[in-house]
């Protein structure tokens, strides 16, 4: 990501003018992931396109506007499915170095969370009944603030087992209560 | 206070809770299941139901007994341990060193002998066991127990039981004063009591089947408004209102803080007394102290006063009497908090004043976006209901003349929006009606989160978030210019941003 916005630093007598961006995290996540994110996007199309059909075909009279909305939900459903997911894929970035753990996630809205790893209180994996299927697992890393969890999601199994079991290893390394 | 005969540890031995809460608690327990008594026996007379109403009701009152004898807990081992449960057993621990807040409170059926409920908070935030898996709560113990383990808690020194210690040397940092109670009617609190009174009148007439119009006093004044004009009733009724919000108010305000005293302990602990009726006494471990908050709504800004809480690990969060655990001074003078904040974070100033860095204009477009279009669209809907004749029309046009003072209110948000870095605090100011600085120490910050939404992207801006080791404190910079964001997390959190960062270097 870039901005074009300049913050002006002032540097001596001279004034140079420096931008600054994140740059995205190391690895991607697991290319499986994307059917994980289709999966989930097409059950809440299911059920949003049901409730709708099933109002439609039992009243007799369907209001025009609830066929509107059915037929606008029937055309953005299929665009949500193929859009987002790979959008997201493109997106949805992690590394873990020494010092922290760095995230990028979202795909319209996007975040960046970086958590030190001093600070880091609990590392857990989960695994919901899609990602068990897709061999996938998410990672949730959290610390003393309830603001703070960093949550890696579609990561191989294999993958997310070993970086939990790193991380638990470096955070138990590090003194303190983590407070 | 009766103690378990033998102890295996010389240090700690189990005590239980206060013997007299076995003549508070019943009672308690037995008007919190009226309703029930009362909706079983009135309907299901003849049938069987009130049988089932009495049942509860001694089954809440034994399971509030037995919570009295059974409960015993003891300091020991570097641990506080806490048992209780006659058929479901519970059993607790919390290391001593993850302690961070006691919290007294004593209200009016424990004043009734000296008792005080002890709350002891951990700040750990376990998404599992939520905000009350990691507090432990003894209701009551003696008023002198409860001083006791205050001071065992937070300075960790043993003192005998009964020995009575005299109260630990401390400092006063800042008293209530008796004319600061004009700030009274400016926070609203009255609001909340009238229209909870309102609603609650209403609901009762409503299951009673009255209608308000069939009682006679009701009637005569409805039929006597009916011949007045419409600008008297209403000028009538809103000054009516402010009289009786605003008495309230005073009346809330002398109730929860006449006695207000902040005092700092020679051991570092910040101690906070206060409380008419219901007393209540919050301890902060300084080390635990993360920053503070310096809150100004519209109308106590406008009569120039704010109130100042603290940020900190391990105190109280949740909802009506819960909330407050961390407030340093009521409603006072502004001047008068920025004192007391530059005190108790041992500064020779406050935080909360310095010049901030203001954010870019962009920032005033979404925040007039917001504000304006948050009455546009409540406009257009009134008006799609009135064009299809469901409501009248005079409610979308009283809706758009909302419009000038929305804009106001969105400007004035942009005007408040600022952050900087000054000494070991991140400084940020947000907010219009509920305007607030939050002054947090850098050392504090876990982590750092930067978001950006869709509409962000467009106007180039971020809003980066310091999560806090307090609980679900955060300090949120909102609609910062993405370079200059990045450029105070850097600083906010030093080192941990660096080598995520890329810099270009511009002409």
């Amino acid at each position: 990501m870039s901005w074009a916005i300049r913050t002006e630093v002032v540097q001596g007598e001279g004034v140079t003018e420096e931008t600054l961006s994140l740059r995205p995290p190391a690895h991607r996540v697991s290319r499986r992931a994307i059917g994980y994110w289709t999966v989930w996007a097409a059950v809440g199309w299911v059920v949003l396109i049901g409730i709708q059909l099933v109002f439609v075909l039992t009243s007799d009279d369907a209001p025009t506007w609830l066929t509107v909305m059915l037929t606008v939900s029937c055309v953005l459903a299929p665009l949500h499915l193929l859009v987002m997911p790979r959008w997201r894929y493109r997106i949805h970035r992690w590394e873990v170095t020494g010092e922290a753990v760095y995230t990028q996630e979202g795909w319209l809205n996007q975040d960046w969370r970086i958590a030190p790893i001093s600070r880091i209180q609990t590392v857990d994996i989960e695994r919901d009944p899609v990602e068990q299927l897709f061999r996938l697992a998410k990672i949730t890393v959290t610390t003393a603030s309830a603001a703070g969890p960093v949550k890696i999601a579609g990561l191989d199994h294999a993958e997310a087992l070993a970086l939990a079991a790193e991380l638990t290893k470096t955070t138990q390394a590090t003194p303190g209560d983590a407070t | 206070m009766s103690t378990e005969a033998p102890s295996d540890a010389a240090v700690g031995q189990w005590r239980r809770l206060d013997r007299r809460m076995l003549l508070i608690r019943p009672v308690l327990d037995v008007v919190k299941s009226l309703p029930v008594l009362i909706g079983t026996v009135l309907l299901g007379r003849g049938n069987g139901w009130e049988w089932f109403g009495l049942g509860v009701t001694t089954l809440t009152v034994l399971v509030g007994v037995s919570h009295v004898l059974t409960s015993r807990y003891r300091i020991a081992e570097g641990q506080v341990e806490w048992t209780t449960g006659l058929l479901l057993r519970k059993h607790r621990a919390i290391p001593l060193d993850r302690v961070r807040t006691v919290d007294v409170t004593s209200e009016p059926k424990h004043r009734l002998f000296s008792l005080s409920a002890v709350r002891i908070g951990t700040g750990r935030h376990s998404p599992a066991q939520g905000a009350s898996g990691d507090q432990l709560v003894l209701d009551a113990v003696s008023q002198a127990e409860a001083d006791r383990l205050r001071t065992v808690l937070l300075h960790r020194k043993e003192i005998p039981a009964e020995a009575e210690a005299a109260p630990p040397p401390e400092e006063v940092v800042a008293e209530v004063d008796r004319k600061w109670v004009r700030y009274a009617p400016f926070t609203l609190s009255g609001f909340a009591v009238v229209g909870a009174v309102f609603a609650a009148v209403w609901h009762f007439a409503h299951q009673l089947n009255i209608a308000p119009e069939n009682v006679g006093p009701l009637r005569e004044l409805m039929d006597d408004l009916a011949n007045t004009a419409v600008w008297l009733i209403v000028v009538v009724a809103a000054v009516a209102l402010l009289v009786v919000v605003s008495l309230l108010s005073v009346g809330g305000y002398v109730l929860s803080f006449w006695n207000f005293k902040l005092t700092r302990e020679a051991e570092g602990t910040l101690h906070v007394r206060r409380g008419l009726l219901t007393t209540r006494s919050v301890s902060i471990e300084e080390d635990r102290l993360r920053g503070v908050e310096v809150k100004e709504p519209l109308p106590l800004r406008i009569a120039g006063g704010a109130r100042l809480t603290a940020i900190a690990g391990g105190l109280r969060e949740g909802k009506g009497g819960d909330k407050g655990g961390g407030l340093l001074l009521p409603p006072a003078p502004v001047g008068r908090v920025h004192e007391v904040a530059a005190d108790v974070l041992r500064e020779n100033f406050d935080p909360a004043t310095v010049p901030l860095n203001r954010h870019p204009r962009r920032a005033l477009t979404r925040r007039l976006t917001r504000a304006v279009g948050a009455v546009l669209l409540p406009a257009a809907a009134l008006f799609g209901l009135a064009w299809v004749d469901f409501l009248p029309s005079w409610m979308w046009q009283v809706t758009l003349g909302l419009v000038p003072l929305a804009a106001f209110v969105g400007w004035d948000r942009y005007r408040t929006l600022g952050h900087a870095i000054v000494g070991r605090y991140l400084v940020s100011r947000s907010g219009s009606l509920a305007r607030a600085t939050v002054a947090i120490r850098r050392e504090g910050v876990t982590g750092i989160v930067v978001s950006r939404s869709f509409f962000q992207r467009r106007a180039g801006l971020i809003t980066v978030t310091a999560p806090i080791a307090a609980g679900s404190g955060s300090c949120q910079v909102v609609d910062v210019g993405g370079s200059a964001g990045l450029a105070m997390a850097e600083q906010a959190a030093p080192g941990l941003l660096t080598p995520f960062l890329r810099r270009e270097a511009q002409r």
